[in-house]
């Protein structure tokens, strides 16, 4: 393989990895407002999957207008997993609402798997790509990422430059002085957690138009959410995106060398690897 | 004394099975500073979180206004005006002196006129106008303690309720501190502060409670207190 291919295959990686970056960014911000972990992350993918197949086969909407409605569907569904699921596990044990969040999930593919089974389902997506050499960048692949950085860039306005978001900073931050300071923090945990999910079913959306899918594929991209939010570091929703742009660009790196079946392999011994030396993330903002 | 603007009446609450406060009670008078003093785990700070709703009263009654708003949750009786500015300071370590300052006027009430409330705390404490991009967490001790009032401030409290101002920090500070606190008193605002440091307290302060044990033991002008043999005694060290 030549040198431009192994470029190539990076940019590619690069592009696909953004995507997953967006999918942890909702996976992290939950954990980071509430110390919660969303195992309900990887159905709400799923979800956002198979609402891109519906709305664009059945419906008959072009794929990228389903982005809106993903997004607003996706929020009021988190909202309503947050009253169900979350918020009478807020400030218990860990390990509660990862027992409320995992049964969520159970039921959630117990469902979808008695309603569509777990065949394999593709959206066409046709997008002009960009020829570079040899090379063609598939033009899904590009608009995934650009929509993504646009997503990702809303977010950090959102979370730095308005008041609702700097009141969910000050949650993640301590929640009983933003509650004295006048901030309604269970409102803002709702809101918080039905982002969190909003972003988990556009990233499904996203990654539907590049992938084939099934309905258990959510477990894997549950997966890469962890690994890529354990490089950006936990609650840093910023590192998450470079978190998710390093694992494309080491999966893009790879994928020219060794079969596709290990790509899961090295990603989780990297995993392990980050946990051991970057405890707080390689991406974590230096502090003094 | 009819012109209490709180006024709490009995007041029981705890942490789990361990009741702390076994029904205090004590006013604060419009526009005056009111002290409560007593020894370590005499339930001085769980008074102060039972009053603005941190910690769920088991019992008694808490009249703000005139109105009872014992049972209301935190932020609500924040955006009311009744402000605490807790023990330990608790600012928001990752964002800046400026965000914490917004987050200070978040109620609808405060962010009315959060402009005039940002230029007061800025001509109370200069120091936070220089430092207004820095992050919270990287202030001196005295610096966040400022913050923390300052915060407080701008949620253009009615009352505004200081749990151990003088914690860990340096003399002069400390007196700075005070100071600012009089000027706000004499300014109109009610006070309202939980002290260990009693002889500057009592030096500060129109009316003072002393607790002990959950329960109220006596009250009166400081002069008064620390003229009684038994407070000398057990809280001046005299």
């Amino acid at each position: 393989m030549s040198l431009f291919g192994i470029i190539a295959s990076i940019i590619d990686g690069v592009l696909v990895g953004s995507v997953y970056g967006l999918a942890a960014m909702g996976l992290t911000l939950i954990w980071g407002v509430m110390d919660v972990v969303n195992l309900t992350h990887g159905s709400m993918i799923v979800a956002g999957m198979f609402a891109l197949y519906l709305l664009t086969s059945v419906l008959g909407i072009t794929p990228y207008a389903t982005l809106l409605p993903v997004l607003v569907g996706g929020f009021l569904v988190g909202l309503a997993l947050y009253w169900i699921a979350v918020h009478r596990m807020i400030g218990r044990a860990p390990l509660m609402s990862l027992l409320s969040t995992f049964s969520v999930n159970l039921v959630l593919i117990g469902l979808g798997t008695a309603v569509w089974g777990t065949v394999l389902f593709n959206v066409p997506v046709s997008f002009p790509g960009v020829t570079w050499q040899r090379y063609t960048f598939p033009g899904t692949h590009l608009l995934a990422a650009a929509l993504t950085a646009v997503i990702a860039a809303c977010l950090y306005v959102f979370l730095y430059r308005t008041r609702l978001g700097k009141a969910i900073r000050a949650v993640a931050g301590n929640r009983q002085a933003a509650e004295l300071m006048g901030i309604p923090t269970t409102r803002v945990l709702a809101l918080a957690f039905a982002l969190g999910v909003a972003l988990a079913g556009v990233s499904g959306m996203l990654i539907a138009t590049l992938f084939p899918f099934t309905l258990l594929s959510g477990d894997a991209y549950q997966l890469k959410s962890f690994v890529v939010i354990v490089l950006g570091g936990l609650g840093n929703p910023t590192g998450a995106l470079l978190g998710g742009i390093a694992l494309g660009l080491l999966e893009g790196l790879v994928t020219p060398f060794i079969p596709v079946s290990w790509t899961l392999v090295i990603e989780f011994a990297l995993f392990v690897t980050v946990l051991i030396a970057f405890p707080r993330g390689v991406f974590a903002l230096r502090r003094s | 004394m009819s012109d209490a603007l709180l006024s709490v009446e009995g007041l029981e609450a705890g942490y789990g099975e361990v009741q702390v406060l076994w029904g205090i009670s004590f006013q604060a008078r419009r526009s005056a500073l009111t002290t409560l003093v007593g020894a370590n785990g005499a339930g001085k700070t769980t008074t102060l979180r039972a009053v603005v709703g941190a910690l769920r009263p088991s019992g008694g009654r808490v009249l703000f206004n005139g109105e009872d708003v014992t049972r209301l949750p935190a932020h609500a009786k924040a955006a009311r005006g009744l402000v605490l500015v807790p023990e330990g300071r608790q600012l928001f370590a990752e964002m800046t002196v400026a965000e914490n300052l917004e987050m200070g006027g978040y109620s609808k009430r405060a962010s009315r006129s959060f402009a005039v409330h940002l230029e007061r705390c800025f001509t109370l404490f200069p120091r936070l106008a220089e430092r207004r991009r820095q992050r919270a967490g990287t202030l001196s001790g005295g610096e966040q303690q400022m913050l923390a009032i300052a915060r407080g401030l701008m949620s253009d409290p009615e009352i505004l309720m200081v749990d151990e101002l003088s914690l860990g920090l340096a003399p002069v500070v400390l007196h700075q501190l005070f100071e600012t606190l009089k000027l706000l008193r004499d300014d109109g605002l009610t006070i309202v502060l939980v002290e260990q440091n009693v002889h500057l307290a009592f030096a500060l302060s129109d009316h003072a409670y002393v607790v002990a044990e959950g329960k109220l033991f006596t009250d009166g002008p400081p002069e008064a207190l620390a003229d009684m043999p038994e407070i000398r005694r057990a809280y001046l060290g005299l």
